[in-house]
């Protein structure tokens, strides 16, 4: 009797299941499936061998590249950010605040921002340059510069996100053990490897994985601050999608991508999330 | 005492001025005249000299209206629908046992971690067969598929926290299902209602990749603006960028005590 009253909850759930089954898992089956097919009709694995000739490698090289760049500059300057906002000082109110306005301002117009700060000709980056009496930039002029430009732009705009979890960890450390810590002679350095650093780690696994699996799915700010070169796989697969005659190819490195994600999740799911689950 | 917090104040500082000044770009392009900005080699940052002709070009301007229309329309049909069906979803997973919906959320956030363009792709090609593509309830029913685990997520919080038995007095006090739903368990569960909708809008008014897929002739804001970046025309979507920034802007600060870690992580707990 109970189990049966249990299970008929299941109707509530239903919809939302259906909706993602119908619109996510159906999908992304069909792309894989496709990705096989060639224009003429044939399944093989020649759109794979094709977009790797075309350079997906190097792709998913620039975009390892990125995600791991931006994933380290915005774990340092979170963590940096936490360390501050959770020492009460004055004016830490608007000191958060003012860290967690970029989380508000949409990736695009973040885009059209730095596009304007960084642009060769006319970018407010270099007018600053100029008024300090330095020469101008183009930061534009290499790969390497072209993808510095997009973690920048990614850093400003997801740093907060990072820094309001690792703040929601560094809360869970109790004072006493600082002050324990400080008593017992302990600098603010040692204090921060050995005390904070431990009972963060969790908190800055979870950043990391939510956010890698974000940073390998970026493709506003590349596809606005950079275009399609240097390319990354979303850009790539975009650029296949429109500029291609069949939509195969695109299916192709689409599913490449998708592989990548897959392995990616189920690393989160077997060594980071199954627990987190449990209530 | 104050010589202790100088390095954390010279950083909170120095770290400020780097997130501020992107914002203060977007305030001087929309407000200071085209002659200082777009028009010079080096374009000035100081003074500010404030005109108001960005605006009244960009107004009068109706190509961008439209697609703020559009982007106005979507993100409340993706709020709308994220709350009808994460609400029930919610109810129903509180009710199940734990390692069960703790099973249906996980897999709703696998969903979540799948690669918008992925799905979108296949997706536009579907929509096209059914009318949906280039319109503006087709972006809603993709752009859903981002919010809805999140909102489940929030909404199942929100019942989690109710008493138990609340549901049970009610019905022994005589209330139908619907009453006790109205008057008992929808006045505790407004916050979270509150907070899943305006995320949900929020996620959907910055969405970009389903957008561009689904809909390039009739765009939203973020693939106009985009549009007009890459034609090399920014000058005249400035004003604009900042209109729709500011109600983001704004929830984001009145939200601010609500955007734990946990919402924001997609629902993973520590």
């Amino acid at each position: 009797m109970h189990r049966y009253r249990n299970y008929r909850y299941m109707v509530y759930v239903l919809p939302a299941l259906a909706y993602v089954a119908v619109l996510s898992f159906f999908p992304a089956a069909s792309v894989v499936f496709y990705s096989f097919k060639t224009p003429r009709g044939v399944y093989s694995i020649s759109n794979y061998e094709a977009i790797s000739k075309a350079g997906l490698l190097t792709s998913i090289g620039n975009t390892v590249i990125v995600s791991f760049g931006a994933l380290l500059i915005q774990l340092f300057f979170a963590i940096l950010i936490a360390n501050i906002l959770i020492k009460s000082l004055k004016g830490n109110k608007l000191f958060s605040t003012i860290f967690i306005l970029p989380y508000g301002i949409s990736t695009v117009v973040s885009a059209f921002i730095f596009s304007l700060i960084f642009s060769p000709v006319g970018g407010f980056a270099n007018s600053t340059l100029y008024s300090l009496g330095i020469h101008s930039v183009d930061w534009y002029s290499t790969k390497y510069s072209s993808m510095g430009v997009v973690m920048f732009a990614d850093f400003w705009k997801n740093t907060p996100l990072v820094a309001l979890i690792l703040m929601g960890g560094m809360s869970t450390i109790p004072p006493s053990l600082n002050e324990a810590a400080s008593v017992d002679g302990a600098g603010s350095l040692r204090r921060f490897i050995h005390i904070t650093l431990p009972n963060l780690a969790p908190f800055i696994a979870i950043a990391l994985l939510i956010r890698g699996v974000s940073e390998f799915n970026i493709f506003a700010l590349p596809l606005i601050l950079i275009g399609y070169h240097p390319s990354l796989i979303n850009t790539l697969v975009y650029e296949y999608f429109i500029y291609s005659s069949t939509t195969y190819y695109s299916y192709a490195a689409a599913s490449v991508l998708l592989a990548i994600i897959v392995v990616f999740a189920f690393i989160i799911i077997k060594f980071g999330g199954a627990k987190q689950y449990e209530k | 005492m104050k010589n202790k917090n100088m390095p954390s104040y010279i950083i909170a500082i120095i770290l400020a001025v780097i997130f501020i000044y992107p914002l203060y770009i977007l305030i001087l392009i929309a407000f200071e005249p085209i002659s200082l900005t777009f028009d010079r080699l080096y374009p000035y940052q100081l003074p500010f000299i404030f005109t108001l002709k960005n605006f009244e070009a960009s107004i009068k301007d109706l190509s961008l209206i439209k697609p703020v229309i559009r982007s106005i329309i979507v993100a409340f049909t993706v709020g709308i629908l994220a709350i009808a069906l994460a609400t029930p979803a919610g109810y129903g997973l509180n009710k199940l046992a734990a390692r069960f919906s703790n099973k249906i959320i996980m897999l709703m956030f696998v969903v979540n971690m799948m690669p918008a363009i992925v799905i979108a792709i296949p997706i536009s090609v579907y929509f096209i067969k059914v009318g949906l593509y280039n319109n503006i309830f087709g972006i809603a029913l993709a752009q859903e598929l981002v919010v809805l685990p999140i909102s489940v997520f929030i909404m199942l919080g929100g019942f989690r926290a109710l008493p138990q038995d609340i549901e049970n007095q009610a019905m022994v006090d005589g209330a139908s299902i619907f009453h006790s739903f109205r008057n008992v368990i929808l006045p505790l569960i407004k916050i979270p209602l509150l907070i899943s909708f305006l995320l949900a809008w929020m996620t959907s008014w910055d969405e970009f990749t389903y957008a561009v897929i689904i809909s390039p002739v009739n765009p939203t804001f973020p693939v106009s603006l985009y549009d007009y970046v890459s034609r090399g025309e920014p000058f005249i979507a400035s004003s604009f960028a900042l209109l729709v920034t500011i109600p983001v802007i704004v929830i984001v600060v009145v939200l601010q005590k609500y955007l734990k870690g946990e919402y924001l992580s997609g629902g993973m707990k520590i």
